[in-house]
């Protein structure tokens, strides 16, 4: 089994984090992205093409292996699905750049035949760091329904997990999702709404 | 926008959506009155909100949109920067050997001498900062210079498209790091390899280099012949830029970075000395320090200074007093003397150079040769550190076949001896040889959904709260040798019924006795599986200097049919009694990150595992 950081930090962090301490996301935030992105990558190497990669899944999965399950209240669980959201949004965005970084030929790097495959889908790296950007414009007009997004696109959670992070009814999660989705539509369209 | 008009166009489109189209036509046109533009921003966004609905526009998940782009990475968090066979410069890149903080590192030949090397790859990113680049391509430089048997030696130091790079000899071997986690070291060993990285060190220091991140990873064993090369002369500066990012910028770009050099901070953290934990003027003592760091993890098994987080760590390095070296295991007292040295927080206190420090250690290693005892020769008496030797579990010799519907765990003792010294309470520990009894633990877990495995199996330090689908499996180890009888309590009312769970007709050749230093994986090749019932489950630890006349018939019961139920009621009377009677003196339990050790100030351990169960 990998090395993974102690359960009892991970769990004192969210609690610490729950009670209103910002700094204790700020180590909490590089523990989780580590294990978050080690499950992610090892899910896509052993499954590869063809399948999905279910978000939730992984979070279950890094929130089993994480936290100490013993004593924790279960708030503590929708703030780590909330940080997660963030983090998988992060590593997405990471590996969106890096591809980017490559294809603009970066550095001595050569095409591979493995990688000209991936090719194949259309710019995907490209639109999600534009839907990064209208999310981040969308965080400054209105930061709960950029959250919804990040919780739902980024997070896999429903609406009714999302509902309990957010302390808002499920209906509000569906109209705050109708909205912030069809604008950023439109961004990603090209037209812009200013 | 403004957040104003944002939420004004939000009202209106929240209830238009919900509206046939001639109905919002209408409904659109009353709310925005005269307000033209207002109008044709709700309709914009009505308009995509369609289209994004036609599209399937985010109707599944980032994650797996972006699937692909997580494959691109095999190594780590950076790309390989460069592929198998390519030509870089004068090299050929023959294999990727893995990633660090600062790059990556290639297995490649050089075609003009036609000599294999180690081809370590900046990330660009690094390559990039400029101001770094100037004080790591001067370090470099003079880290080439050195030449010693024990530094890693720099042949090249140069740029191929934009991309900086180092060439140095390849060694074929393994960390330090490694080797700590694969075996426990004997004492002639630790100072072997402790001579030899301080050679390096005093190198360097003559040179007026001062490594500034000695640590398990950073020092090399050739696998040939054991030569030890200690590595990243003048990489440690870099490294050391990305720590402060982290710690004084709360920049989430900072954490960003930071997160990209795995290992950065929980790594080198733990040999950081004094002066760099307070960011203050450092020198060759600071060297000094992180082998004496070093030198203690390698003979307790235990890092001195290790706090829960960052910050709590620091501060014990900055104000902790180790625990003796002799506290935590048989170590001579010389040898504390010299690690505890090593580590004092003032540097003037510390050995002033590693010649000095060498010197002391080569003088202590004659003692050994000459003494030639089998201390020197037999592994370490240690307590084990979670964490550490865990990760690899040795071969095992238990291979205990597909199991009990039921577990338990017991650590035994001898029970002629233990008359005599489990009447001895626990407080009065002897200064000297201590009789004493310890076994550590853990165990694992893995779900299954109906009669297949799901996910991957987990391990924790000890007591969980059991849910269905988890089957367990109980790993041991002892650095004593000792007999060792595990057997399970159901949460059953009433006279207890056990089951064995150790040992096994197919384990250890059906014997109780259990080599030291050996981890027993019970079962070895498959799971123990609960009933359904409710409650507690026990899991008898009976761990014993001597042979337990009375528990080895347990023996004769174990077996897969029977789940190893117990079904003389004599036998499952006279195991009460021997549990009942010990777990009355308890066994101190340290409770560690990854396993739970137990010690026993007796010849005889007993000890419950109890697993809620719900």
């Amino acid at each position: 089994m990998a090395e993974k950081p102690p359960q009892h930090e991970i769990t004192q962090l969210l609690a610490q984090w729950r009670e209103g301490n910002q700094s204790a996301l700020d180590e909490l935030y590089p523990l989780v992205y580590d294990e978050l992105h080690r499950l992610a990558r090892r899910y896509m190497s052993r499954e590869r093409k063809g399948h999905t990669l279910q978000t939730t899944a992984l979070i279950n999965e890094a929130y089993v292996r994480l936290v100490d399950q013993r004593n924790v209240p279960w708030a503590n669980r929708s703030h780590f699905f909330a940080i997660s959201a963030q983090i998988m949004r992060r590593i997405l965005i990471d590996h969106a750049r890096r591809h980017q970084y490559a294809k603009r030929g970066g550095g001595a790097r050569q095409v591979s035949l493995d990688e000209a495959a991936t090719v194949v889908m259309p710019d995907q790296s490209g639109e999600l760091l534009r839907l990064d950007e209208a999310l981040k414009s969308l965080a400054e007009m209105d930061p709960r329904r950029s959250q919804v997004v990040e919780l739902r696109y980024f997070g896999g959670l429903n609406n009714e997990e999302i509902a309990g992070v957010l302390h808002i009814s499920e209906n509000t999660v569906t109209r705050d999702w109708n909205m912030a989705r069809a604008w950023l539509y439109q961004q990603l369209s090209g037209s812009t709404a200013n | 926008m403004t957040p104003e008009r944002w939420q004004q166009i939000s009202r209106i489109f929240k209830s238009a959506i919900l509206l046939d189209n001639e109905a919002r036509a209408a409904y659109v046109a009353s709310r925005c009155g005269r307000d033209d533009s207002l109008r044709v921003e709700v309709e914009k966004l009505i308009d995509s909100y369609g289209k994004a609905n036609a599209d399937e526009f985010m109707n599944g998940m980032a994650a797996e949109a972006a699937a692909p782009l997580l494959t691109d990475d095999e190594i780590g968090p950076h790309q390989d920067i460069l592929n198998k066979g390519q030509q870089f410069g004068s090299y050929i890149i023959l294999d990727s050997l893995g990633s660090g903080g600062m790059g990556e590192v290639y297995l490649a030949r050089d075609t003009r001498l036609d000599r294999t090397v180690a081809l370590k790859v900046l990330s660009p990113d690094i390559s990039q900062d400029k101001r770094r680049m100037q004080r790591f391509r001067q370090e470099a430089k003079v880290a080439s210079s050195l030449n010693q048997p024990n530094i890693l030696t720099v042949f090249e130091f140069g740029e191929v498209d934009g991309l900086t790079f180092l060439a140095t000899e390849y060694i074929d071997g393994e960390t330090l790091r490694d080797h700590l986690e694969a075996k426990r070291l004997k004492l002639s060993e630790i100072v072997d390899i402790s001579i030899q990285v301080l050679a390096a060190l005093d190198a360097a220091h003559e040179a007026r280099i001062v490594h500034r991140d000695i640590k398990p990873e950073n020092v090399m064993l050739r696998r040939r012949d054991g030569v030890v090369k200690v590595l990243d002369f003048g990489l440690a500066k870099v490294t050391e830029h990305k720590y402060s990012t982290l710690e004084h910028d709360s920049d989430p770009e900072a954490i960003t970075e930071f997160r990209t050099a795995p290992g950065v901070i929980m790594g080198t953290i733990n040999y950081m000395s004094p002066e760099q934990a307070k960011a203050s003027e450092i020198d060759e003592r600071t060297d000094i320090w992180s082998m004496g760091v070093i030198m203690y993890e390698m003979v307790t098994g235990k890092i001195p200074f290790r706090g829960s987080t960052t910050s709590h760590t620091i501060v014990q390095i900055l104000e902790k007093d180790p625990v003796p070296l002799t506290k935590l295991v048989k170590a001579p007292v010389e040898l504390e003397r010299i690690v505890m040295k090593a580590i004092a927080k003032k540097p003037v206190e510390r050995y002033q150079t590693a010649k000095d420090m060498l010197a002391d250690l080569r003088s202590f290693q004659k003692r050994l040769e000459i003494s030639a005892e089998l201390e020197q020769t037999s592994p370490l008496v240690t307590p084990d550190e979670p964490g550490l030797g865990a990760k690899k579990k040795r071969v095992l010799v238990f291979a205990v076949v597909g199991m009990l519907l039921a577990t338990a765990a017991i650590f035994a003792i001898n029970i002629r001896r233990s008359s005599r010294s489990a009447a001895t309470p626990s407080v009065t520990t002897p200064a000297v040889a201590p009789v004493e009894r310890t076994l550590t633990y853990w165990i694992t877990v893995q779900k299954f959904k109906g009669r297949n495995p799901y996910q991957d199996p987990f391990s924790l330090a000890g007591e969980i709260n059991f849910e269905t689908g988890y089957r367990i499996r109980v790993n041991v180890r002892s650095p004593q040798q000792g007999y060792l009888y595990i057997l399970n309590e159901g949460p059953a009312s009433g006279a207890p019924e056990y089951n064995v769970v150790f040992p096994t007709p197919t384990a250890n050749n059906g014997a109780s006795l259990v080599p030291a230093g050996e981890t027993i994986q019970i079962p070895k090749k498959s799971w123990l599986r609960f009933d359904t019932q409710q409650g507690v489950e026990k899991l008898w630890l009976v761990f014993s200097e001597n042979v337990l006349t009375e528990l080895e018939p347990i023996k004769q019961f174990a077996s897969i049919e029977t789940g190893g139920l117990i079904t003389d009621p004599a036998l499952n009377k006279s195991i009460k009694n021997l549990t009942d009677t010990h777990s009355a003196t308890k066994p101190g339990v340290e409770k560690g990150e990854t396993l739970t050790t137990v010690k026993a100030a007796s010849k005889l351990l007993v000890y419950a595992i109890k697993l809620e169960h719900h």
